[in-house]
């Protein structure tokens, strides 16, 4: 009875709280933190938590939790590649679970999780100046080099290079949001020799080159990488010829995830590689057989074009179409990598995928 | 089958229970460890034979103790007509060695480098103090009416669960101390009817280290209900649990649409696929199955009967390559997985998986963490075992060749699959690289698995 009394009166203060919680909006908080130029979205994804906390008006650990979880996977589904927030909110999730705490009071407890989540949050920021200074003792001087993309990490161990040694640059065009170019400029304003390819004219540039240096996405549990698509080409192309593919990770993308294939990504939907619609509908009978192939907007089209009977209708296509039909990361398995430089160390793919079942399956 | 005679060349030492030695025998001080064991084995069924001094002709099939003749035969004359048998055949049959004693089966005369395979012997007696839960658990093995890895673990701890409850410590002597050296024979009994398994291996580490942590002032009874807790905790928590938890695991690999192709039968593997398929997901199934056991044939049954039957494909390993262009995803099952991360499943796994890998196709193990061995292995001869003449008789086509004079049958029961053919091991902690498989019992905080 009398806790029932009790919680009787709780739950009607929480009420109007509930209201204000509402109001909080974790992605609306998370979009804020990203904009900072220096944040990765694990990092803003942590920090977007700690605010959740900040706002949650839960009385036990348990609610706490849940809040923090529904909090992430509101993040989840409105972001659009959701990879590399996750590993951010795993990693807190699990630490606000594990965390060995004494306080008394769930406040001060409260107060302790926002500290420490911000405060590994500072931190994580100097996990990239860490990363470039190992890195550095792995580029010669006068290398040639061939990066991916853009990518902090990166930009921040080519430019350390720079101040030592003499490199040079080739970085791709990293289609279709062209953020190559971006490194390049931004490598040129620094007074790299810089030169921007074609992501198709990897394999011809490779031989030139005298190793591979990318960032990441995401690490995963195979010790494999997940990266602005385009990084498993390269790899594929390092590995043919035989040069070394570098991957820089800081140790909050480390993600216990394991994509069996390209398409056991979490980011894989039924969008990527759909093929056009038909002009001409397809016999029935083949239709259900492609597993690819999805069925309800197929038949659509089928209605759709029947009454047209044009038969040949001007084919357009734009580059948005291009762009919703790719993905816009891939996963580059863990033989294809020759090592993964993290602030934990420099290790090999078997090294992460230790360090990941050490710090997950314990 | 002949009774041996004395043209078997084979049959050399087999009475020379004694000093004079036969000129053709090497020394013992030069023979390998192996065929000083050999010898000494020859000759322990030797005495017991003529200890008998009955011919035990009616053993049951394949299976006959061999060196019936030396109870007929005085010693001194059938050594003397053998050595000089042996001199005229050492040469040509340098490589062919009976291992009939050890196996159990006189025609048998496998190559020397498979003779460490080990038949499962005939239990024909039985010594000592043994309980008959054992001793019935010991012919179910032997007969292979239980089989697999989980199931034999299973019902060796249920049987010891009944072998602990009838216990009574003798006066003089404490549970603790003395249970263990109950529970040996009853052990050494049930490896011999068949190579103990790894996981009953491990199972029986971690019952040893309960018993021997066991109160020494708790009353029997409560020791040993204590005991069998343990037991049914052990059987609860690293097989049943696990076995759900991969499930879940591996089922959210599974994606409508796909063909799974799996090998022969895993428990695992069939609850996952029986579990997926029941939550909705439409996928088929390719059975990839192979003799002598053809052990898919069981499972396929499984998957097609019942209520919600899952399509499948039954094909036996010729067909592989045709097949596996088709495929999504390979799951297998394992009877044990080495700390190299290399897996010892049944004979064809290895094949499968390295079909699938040429073939681009990821290759999933699902194996529960107590399969583990610390040990290392780097192919299947270093250990494996004979399937036995009866059980491939029985499974697979009666009009089978069998073994003669000049023909020598081999079927492993087991084959190693190297971690780089392996994409993920499924076990209860998670999906895990094959490579890191050395690293999850420390993760785990545990020195024995």
């Amino acid at each position: 009875m009398t806790s029932m009394a009790s919680y009787q009166p709780v739950l009607s203060i929480s009420k109007p709280e509930n209201k204000e919680e509402n109001q909080f909006d974790i992605y609306e908080a998370f979009q804020r933190i990203l904009k900072d130029e220096q944040m990765s979205p694990p990092l803003a994804a942590i920090l977007a938590l700690t605010e959740v906390i900040e706002n949650s008006n839960a009385g036990t650990m348990f609610e706490l939790v849940n809040a923090l979880k529904d909090g992430a996977e509101i993040l989840k589904h409105r972001t659009p590649n959701p990879i590399s927030l996750n590993a951010g909110c795993e990693l807190f999730i699990a630490f606000v679970t594990l965390l060995p705490h004494d306080s008394a009071n769930f406040l001060d407890l409260k107060r302790e999780l926002i500290r420490q989540g911000e405060q590994y949050a500072a931190e994580a920021l100097t996990y990239r100046q860490k990363i470039a200074d190992l890195a550095v003792g792995f580029i010669k001087d006068g290398s040639v080099i061939l990066t991916h993309s853009y990518s902090r990490v990166v930009m921040q161990t080519l430019l350390l290079a720079h101040k030592r040694k003499r490199i040079s640059v080739f970085v791709t065009e990293a289609r279709p949001r062209g953020l190559g170019i971006k490194t390049a400029e931004a490598l040129t304003a620094a007074g790299i020799p810089c030169s921007v390819i074609l992501d198709v004219a990897v394999a011809y540039v490779m031989d030139k080159v005298d190793f591979v240096l990318v960032g990441s996405e995401a690490v995963v549990e195979s010790g494999g990488l997940i990266n602005a698509v385009g990084s498993n080409q390269i790899a594929i192309i390092a590995k043919a010829a035989n040069k070394p593919f570098y991957a820089l990770a800081e140790s909050y993308k480390f993600h216990r995830l394991f994509p069996l294939s390209q398409y056991d990504l979490p980011s894989h939907n039924s969008k990527i590689l759909a093929f056009t619609q038909a002009l001409q509908p397809d016999p029935p009978g083949l239709m259900g057989q492609n597993p690819a192939d999805h069925s309800g907007s197929a038949d659509k089209s089928q209605i759709k074009m029947s009454p047209g009977l044009d038969p040949h209708p001007p084919v357009k296509i734009t580059q948005e179409q291009i762009c919703q039909n790719n993905p816009n990361v891939d996963y580059t398995r863990p033989d294809l990598i020759s090592l993964v430089f993290s602030d934990v160390g420099s290790l090999t793919p078997e090294g992460v995928s230790q360090y990941l079942v050490g710090m997950f399956a314990g | 089958m002949p009774v041996p005679s004395l043209t078997d060349p084979p049959s050399t030492s087999t009475p020379a229970a004694a000093p004079a030695k036969p000129q053709g025998q090497p020394s013992q001080k030069s023979m390998t460890k192996a065929e000083r064991r050999e010898l000494q084995e020859k000759q322990r069924a030797a005495k017991a034979a003529l200890k008998t001094q009955q011919p035990q002709g009616g053993g049951g099939g394949g299976g006959q103790p061999k060196a019936p003749k030396n109870p007929a035969a005085p010693p001194k004359k059938s050594q003397s007509a053998e050595t000089s048998k042996q001199g005229a055949s050492a040469g040509k049959d340098a490589i062919t060695t009976a291992d009939d004693t050890t196996g159990g089966n006189a025609v048998s005369r496998s190559l020397r480098i498979f003779s460490h395979f080990g038949l499962p012997k005939q239990v024909s007696h039985v010594k000592g103090d043994i309980h008959p839960a054992i001793i019935r658990l010991g012919l179910l093995f032997s007969e292979f009416k239980i089989c697999g890895a989980n199931a034999r673990c299973i019902a060796t701890l249920t049987a010891f669960k009944s072998v602990i409850q009838d216990y009574t410590t003798p006066p003089n002597h404490t549970l603790s101390r003395h249970l263990m050296t109950h529970l040996s024979p009853q052990i050494t009994h049930l490896v011999s009817a068949r190579p103990m398994s790894v996981t009953m291996g491990n199972a029986i580490r971690q019952l040893k280290l309960e018993i021997s942590g066991s109160d020494i002032d708790m009353v029997e009874q409560d020791a040993k209900d204590a005991l069998c807790l343990k037991i049914d905790n052990y059987i609860r928590d690293r097989i049943i649990y696990a076995d759900e938890v991969i499930q879940d695991l591996a089922g959210s690999k599974i994606k409508d649409g796909d063909v799974i192709l799996t090998f022969a039968r895993s428990s695992v593997v069939e609850k996952i696929l029986l579990n997926a398929y029941g939550k909705g997901k439409k996928f088929s199934i390719i059975v990839v199955d192979s003799p002598p056991l053809l052990e898919g044939k069981a499972l396929l049954n499984k998957l097609t009967s019942g209520p919600n039957p899952i399509p499948c494909t039954y094909a036996l390993l010729p067909a592989l390559p045709s097949l596996i262009t088709e495929v999504t995803t390979v799951l297998l099952g394992a009877h044990a997985l080495f700390s190299n991360g290399a897996v010892y499943s049944r004979a064809g796994t290895a094949l499968v998986a390295m079909m699938a890998k040429g073939h681009g196709v990821p290759v999933m193990v699902c194996c529960e963490t107590y399969k583990f061995s610390e040990g290392v292995m780097v192919d299947g001869f270093g250990k494996n075992e004979s399937a036995p003449m009866k059980v491939t008789k029985s499974t697979g086509r009666p009009e089978a060749v069998s073994p003669s004079q000049t023909l020598e049958i081999l079927n492993p029961l087991y084959d190693l699959t190297p971690a780089t053919f392996i994409t993920a091991v499924v076990t209860e902690v998670g999906l895990i690289p094959p490579s890191s498989i050395s690293s999850i019992p420390l993760a785990l905080g545990k020195t024995i698995l």
